[in-house]
C-alpha cells in the first residue's frame, strides 16, 4: 500500500530527490554511452564528446541532472568549472584499456585531492567487463590505488568520511551500474 | 541526365527536372519541387555585360528564352507573355548579331549596373578580452595578420569588450583612445548614436570611393587600413585582458550582447546600405547585459538542450529576443555578422544564430584560439577578401576562402503555372509580394518572392521551393515550358553594383506519366532540400515528429515510384534515380542535425547553420559522409559507409564536412607503431601511409570552415569519430556466427540500414 503511494509520488515527480552529478573520466571510458542508456535505455555509438552536455535521468526515486563532460586531455581543463554545488561524481574507467589505467589513476587522484570536492561521494565505475581482457575489480582497485579509500558497498551509509566505492559494469550489456547508483543514492 | 554538369552552367540543382502539369499530381510526388541555387557560383567564362539589363514590365530580365521579333524590334516575355519594345540601342541586332544576354548558352549572365561604386567594405572587429592571456595573444597575432591581408582601402574598426564595451578611436593618431559604454545596459540605437557622437546627420556617401565624404563622427572609429595601420597595431599590441577582478567561483563578466548591439549601432549610423561585416570573437558565455545566458556564479550552468526543452533556461528567451532585434537592425542596414566562438564550453551561439543565419554570416567553432580550426579558417577568410587583380575578376582560385558580395538581394520570378512557396538559406525575407508568390503553400521563409542576402559568398546556396498551380485536367502543349528566373543584385568587392541573372527552362509532362517524371529525379538535390526542410522544422516542432514526418514522406515516395507487387516486399525495386535516396534519409535521421544527444545547443546551431548555406555536394557530405579505402594492392576507392568496410590492412579516410579522419586498420597501425615505414626497404609502405594524409590535407585546405583533423588507430578512443558514422551492420547483438566473420563491430542498439530498408519495403508495398 505504501509502495503504491510512493510510486504515485515518484510518478508525479514529488518524491524525487534532485541531484547534480558529473560524469567524469578519460575519453572512451563510456560516459556518454551510459548517459544515453540511462536516458533512453538504448546503446548507441557516439563521437567523442566535445562541449559538455546535460540530461535529466531517473534511477529509482532519484532524478539526476547529469553532466557529461568530454574526457580528452583538453576537455579536462574545464571539469573544475562544474564542481560547484555538485552532489556526486561518477568516475568512469575503461577497465579493458590497461594501457591507460595509470592515466585514469592520475586524473582520479587529482579529483580526490581537489578541495572543492572534499565531501563529494565518488562512484567509480569499472566499465567494459564484457571484454575478456578487462581488469577485474581487484586489479582495478590496485591500479587506481583506492584499496584503502573505499568505504564499503553496504546499505548502511558511512558517516564522517567521504563515500567512495568501486562497481564493475558493462554499459553496453546494461549491467552493473544499477547497483552502483543504488549505492550512491543513499548519500544523496 | 547529368545533374552535376547542369549545375556548372547555372549553379542550380533541381529535385525534379520534369514536372507534372497538374497541381494535384504534383502534390502526390511527395518530395517538393525545389531548387538549390548558388547565386554567386564561380562559373567559368561567365559573361559580364557592361550595360544595364533590359526588363519587362513584370520584372523579368531579357534572356535567351525570350522570342525576339527582329523586324519589329519587339521581344515577348516568356513569364508574362507581354510584348516589349527593344530599347533603341538594340536597333542593330539580328539573328546573327545577338547581344550577350540573348546568346543561347548564356542562361546565366552578369550585368554591371550603372551606379556610382560603393565605398570599400567595412570590417568591424569585436573582441572578447575576458579570454586567457595566451589565447588573447594568439588572437591579437591573427588580427594583425588580417590587417596585412585586407586590401589597403578596406575600412576597419575595433570594439573590445569585457565587463564594459570599448569603442576604439582609429582616427586619432597621437595615442590610443576609446569610448567606454556600460556592459550591463541595453542601449537603444539612438542612445548608441548619441553616446558615440554619431548623431550628426550623416552626409550621404557619394561620388567615387576615393572622395568618400564620411560622416564626421564615424570617421573617428572607422578608417581605411592604409590610414590607421599604425594606431590599429598599437592598440592591438597594448590590448590586455579585461582588468575587472574575477572571483575564483565566478565567470568573467562578458557583455557580448551589448558589445554586438553597439557594433551594429556604429555601422547602422554610418554605413547603412553599404557593405560591412562585423566579426565577433568570443571565448565564453555572456553573464552581463541583454545577451546574458548564465549567471556569473559557476554553480549555475549554461543551458542544455534538455533545459531549453523543459523551459528551464531562465535567460534563454530574453537573450534570443535581444539577438533577434540586433539581427533585424543589421539586416535593415544590410550588414553581416560572423561569429568565431572559440572555447571548450558554450559561448551562446545558439542564442546568436539569427545574427549569423539571417545576415549571411558564418560561425567558426573551435575549442580555443590556438586551434587550427580557428587559425586556418580565419586566414582563409581574409585571403578571400583580397580583391582579385586579374581583369575579369572571375578567375577562380580554390585557395581563396570567401570572396563575398555585399548588400545582396535575390528575387525569383516564375512563369504562370508555378509559384514560389518559400526559401531556406542564409538570408531574410524582404516580404515582397508578386504574382509569383504562392498563397496556399509556405515552405521555409515564404509569402515573398525576394530575400535579402547581406553577404553572398560564392559557395552560399539557397533552397527555393515551388508549387505547381496548373489546374488538373488542362493539358499543357508540348512546346510550352516552365520558366524560373533568379535575379541577384549585389555589391561586388570592387565596389561595382552588379546583377546576376539565371534563367532556367524546364519541361512539363503528362501527370500520369510517372516514368517520365521519375527519370528526372535528382536524389542528391532532393535529399538536401528535404534536410533543410527538416532542420527548418526543428524551430517549431519536436524532433520525434520531424523524424516521423521524414519516414512518412520516404514511405510515400517509395510507394509511388518503386516497382513492386502489392503486399510483396520481396518484389520491391527502386530505379537508379531513387536507389540511394532511402540511404540518404537513413543517415539524415541519424545525423547531428536531428539527433541532439551528445551535442550542446551551440554545437547544434553551428552544424545546422552550415547545412543551410552550403551547396548540394557539401550538404550531401554532411548528411552522408564519404569514405575512401586505401590498400597496398589497389588505388584508393570509395567504399560503403559500413562497419564492414573496416579491415586490418586498410586505411580509411572519412570526410563528414566538419571533420576528416584517417583510420588505420589494426595491422596497419601495428606496422606504423613498429616503424616499418621508416625502413628504406619498405618505401612503398611509407607512400601508402602518406597517401591518405595528402588527400586529407587537400580536403581540409579547400574547406571553409577548416575541418577538425583526426588520425586514429582501429579500436582507439578517437576512432569513434569514424564508428559513429558507419552503418552498424555488425553489432554486439549480432549472432556469434556473424561476429566471427566480421573484422569489427559497433556497440549500438540502432537499427542498421538493412533493417531500415526491410521495414521501408514492407510499409511501401502496403501503403495504398
Amino acid at each position: 500500500m505504501l509502495e503504491w503511494l510512493f510510486n504515485i509520488l515518484a510518478y508525479l515527480g514529488l518524491y524525487y530527490k534532485n541531484a547534480k552529478i558529473l560524469f567524469l573520466g578519460l575519453d572512451n571510458a563510456g560516459k556518454t554511452t551510459l548517459m544515453h542508456v540511462l536516458r533512453d535505455d538504448k546503446v548507441a555509438q557516439h563521437i567523442p564528446t566535445q562541449q559538455p552536455t546535460a540530461e535529466e535521468v531517473v534511477i529509482g526515486n532519484i532524478k539526476f541532472r547529469a553532466f557529461d563532460l568530454g574526457g580528452h586531455a583538453a576537455a579536462r581543463q574545464i571539469w573544475r568549472n562544474y564542481y560547484t554545488k555538485v552532489d556526486a561524481i561518477v568516475y568512469m574507467v575503461d577497465a579493458a584499456d590497461r594501457d591507460r589505467l595509470n592515466e585514469a589513476k592520475k586524473e582520479l587522484d587529482a579529483l580526490l585531492a581537489d578541495e572543492q570536492l572534499t565531501d563529494v561521494p565518488f562512484l567509480i565505475l569499472g566499465n567494459k567487463i564484457d571484454v575478456p581482457q578487462a581488469a577485474s575489480e581487484e586489479e582495478l582497485r590496485t591500479a587506481l590505488g583506492v584499496h584503502h579509500l573505499t568505504t564499503g558497498k553496504g546499505t548502511n551509509p558511512v558517516k564522517d568520511v567521504r563515500p567512495i566505492e568501486v562497481f564493475m559494469c558493462s554499459v553496453v550489456r546494461k549491467m552493473g551500474y544499477g547497483e552502483g547508483f543504488r549505492w550512491l543514492s543513499q548519500y544523496l | 541526365m547529368d545533374f552535376v554538369q547542369a549545375e556548372e552552367i547555372d549553379g542550380a540543382r533541381w529535385s525534379w527536372h520534369i514536372w507534372p502539369s497538374s497541381k494535384i499530381e504534383a502534390q502526390r510526388c511527395v518530395v517538393p519541387f525545389g531548387c538549390l541555387y548558388t547565386p554567386l557560383k564561380d562559373i567559368p567564362n561567365l559573361p559580364v555585360l557592361p550595360y544595364p539589363p533590359v526588363k519587362c514590365k513584370c520584372g523579368c530580365v531579357l534572356n535567351p528564352y525570350c522570342s525576339v521579333d527582329f523586324h519589329a524590334k519587339l521581344w515577348v516575355c516568356p513569364f508574362c507573355l507581354q510584348r516589349n519594345p527593344l530599347p533603341p540601342q538594340y536597333a542593330e541586332i539580328s539573328e546573327t548579331r545577338l547581344p550577350g544576354e540573348l546568346i543561347p548558352n548564356f542562361t546565366t549572365i552578369e550585368y554591371v549596373l550603372s551606379r556610382p561604386p560603393a565605398p570599400p567594405p567595412v570590417f568591424l572587429f569585436v573582441i572578447d578580452t575576458c579570454i586567457n592571456e595566451d589565447e588573447l595573444q594568439v588572437l591579437k597575432e591573427y588580427l594583425l595578420k588580417a590587417l596585412q591581408l585586407l586590401p589597403p582601402e578596406a575600412i576597419v574598426g575595433l570594439v573590445t569588450f569585457g565587463q564594459n564595451v570599448h569603442v576604439h578611436e582609429l582616427g586619432y593618431q597621437d595615442c590610443p583612445k576609446s569610448y567606454v559604454l556600460k556592459g550591463s545596459k541595453d542601449y537603444t540605437p539612438v542612445q548608441i548614436k548619441e553616446l558615440l557622437g554619431l548623431a550628426v546627420s550623416p552626409t550621404r556617401l557619394s561620388g567615387t570611393s576615393s572622395s568618400v565624404n564620411r560622416p564626421q563622427g564615424a570617421a573617428r572609429f572607422l578608417q581605411p587600413v592604409s590610414e590607421c595601420e599604425f594606431i590599429f597595431t598599437d592598440i592591438i599590441e597594448d590590448l590586455g585582458r579585461d582588468n575587472w577582478p574575477v572571483p575564483a567561483d565566478q565567470r568573467p563578466k562578458r557583455c557580448t550582447g551589448t558589445a554586438l548591439s553597439i557594433a551594429v549601432g556604429l555601422l547602422e549610423a554610418s554605413y547603412a546600405d553599404y557593405g560591412a561585416r562585423i566579426q565577433l570573437f568570443v571565448g565564453g558565455p555572456a553573464v552581463e547585459g541583454p545577451g546574458k545566458i548564465v549567471q556569473a556564479e559557476l554553480g549555475d550552468t549554461v543551458r542544455s538542450h534538455m533545459d531549453i526543452d523543459k523551459d528551464n533556461a531562465p535567460f534563454y528567451s530574453k537573450a534570443l529576443k535581444h539577438y533577434e532585434s540586433v539581427t533585424l537592425r543589421a539586416v535593415n542596414a544590410g550588414h553581416t555578422i560572423d561569429v568565431y566562438g572559440c572555447s571548450l564550453d558554450q559561448v551562446g551561439l545558439f542564442e546568436m544564430k539569427s545574427c549569423v543565419e539571417r545576415t549571411g554570416g558564418f560561425f567558426v567553432q573551435a575549442e580555443s584560439f590556438h586551434h587550427l580550426m580557428f587559425k586556418r579558417s580565419f586566414e582563409a577568410f581574409f585571403r578571400g577578401t583580397q580583391a582579385e587583380n586579374n581583369k575579369s575578376g572571375e578567375e577562380q582560385s580554390k585557395k581563396m576562402g570567401l570572396r563575398s558580395g555585399f548588400q545582396g538581394s535575390l528575387e525569383v520570378l516564375t512563369s504562370r503555372e508555378l509559384k514560389v512557396s518559400g526559401a531556406i538559406g542564409p538570408m531574410t525575407s524582404l516580404k515582397k509580394q508578386s504574382n509569383c508568390v504562392s498563397r496556399d503553400v509556405e515552405i521555409g521563409m515564404g509569402g515573398t518572392c525576394a530575400w535579402k542576402m547581406c553577404a553572398v559568398d560564392p559557395g552560399v546556396t539557397v533552397a527555393v521551393y515551388f508549387e505547381i498551380v496548373h489546374p488538373h485536367g488542362t493539358p499543357i502543349s508540348e512546346n510550352q515550358f516552365r520558366y524560373v528566373q533568379f535575379v541577384t543584385q549585389y555589391q561586388h568587392i570592387s565596389g561595382q553594383y552588379r546583377m546576376r541573372v539565371s534563367t532556367m527552362a524546364g519541361r512539363w509532362t503528362d501527370p500520369t506519366n510517372l516514368v517520365d517524371i521519375a527519370s528526372g529525379f535528382d536524389q542528391e538535390a532532393a535529399a538536401v532540400l528535404m534536410a533543410r526542410m527538416a532542420v527548418y522544422k526543428t524551430e517549431n516542432e519536436e524532433a520525434f515528429d520531424i523524424l516521423r514526418w521524414l519516414d512518412r514522406m520516404l514511405i510515400r515516395l517509395c510507394s509511388k515510384f518503386a516497382e513492386y507487387q502489392k503486399e510483396a516486399p520481396e518484389t520491391f525495386r527502386l530505379s537508379p534515380q531513387f536507389s540511394l535516396y532511402p540511404q540518404f534519409m537513413y543517415n539524415l535521421r541519424r545525423s547531428q542535425f536531428l539527433q541532439v544527444f551528445n551535442s550542446s545547443p551551440d554545437e547544434t546551431a553551428y552544424y545546422r547553420s552550415y547545412l543551410n548555406r552550403e551547396n548540394t555536394l557539401n550538404g550531401l557530405l554532411m548528411i552522408q559522409p564519404s569514405l575512401i579505402a586505401f590498400t597496398l594492392e589497389s588505388p584508393p576507392s570509395p567504399v560503403l559507409l559500413d562497419v564492414a568496410s573496416i579491415a586490418p590492412d586498410r586505411i580509411l579516410l572519412l570526410d563528414t564536412f566538419f571533420y576528416v579522419i584517417i583510420y588505420y586498420g589494426a595491422t596497419v597501425a601495428h606496422w606504423k607503431k613498429a616503424g616499418y615505414h621508416l625502413d628504406p626497404q619498405y618505401a612503398h609502405l611509407k607512400t601508402f601511409l602518406e597517401a591518405p594524409k595528402i588527400e586529407a590535407h587537400a580536403i581540409a585546405d579547400e574547406r571553409f570552415p577548416y575541418p577538425r583533423y583526426i588520425e586514429a588507430d582501429q579500436g582507439s578512443s578517437q576512432g569513434r569519430f569514424l564508428l559513429a558514422k558507419l552503418n552498424p551492420s555488425v553489432t554486439h547483438n549480432s549472432s556469434p556466427n556473424d561476429l566471427s566473420m566480421a573484422s569489427d563491430l559497433i556497440f549500438t542498439d540502432d537499427v542498421s540500414l538493412q533493417v531500415f530498408m526491410e521495414h521501408l519495403k514492407k510499409l511501401a508495398v502496403s501503403n495504398q
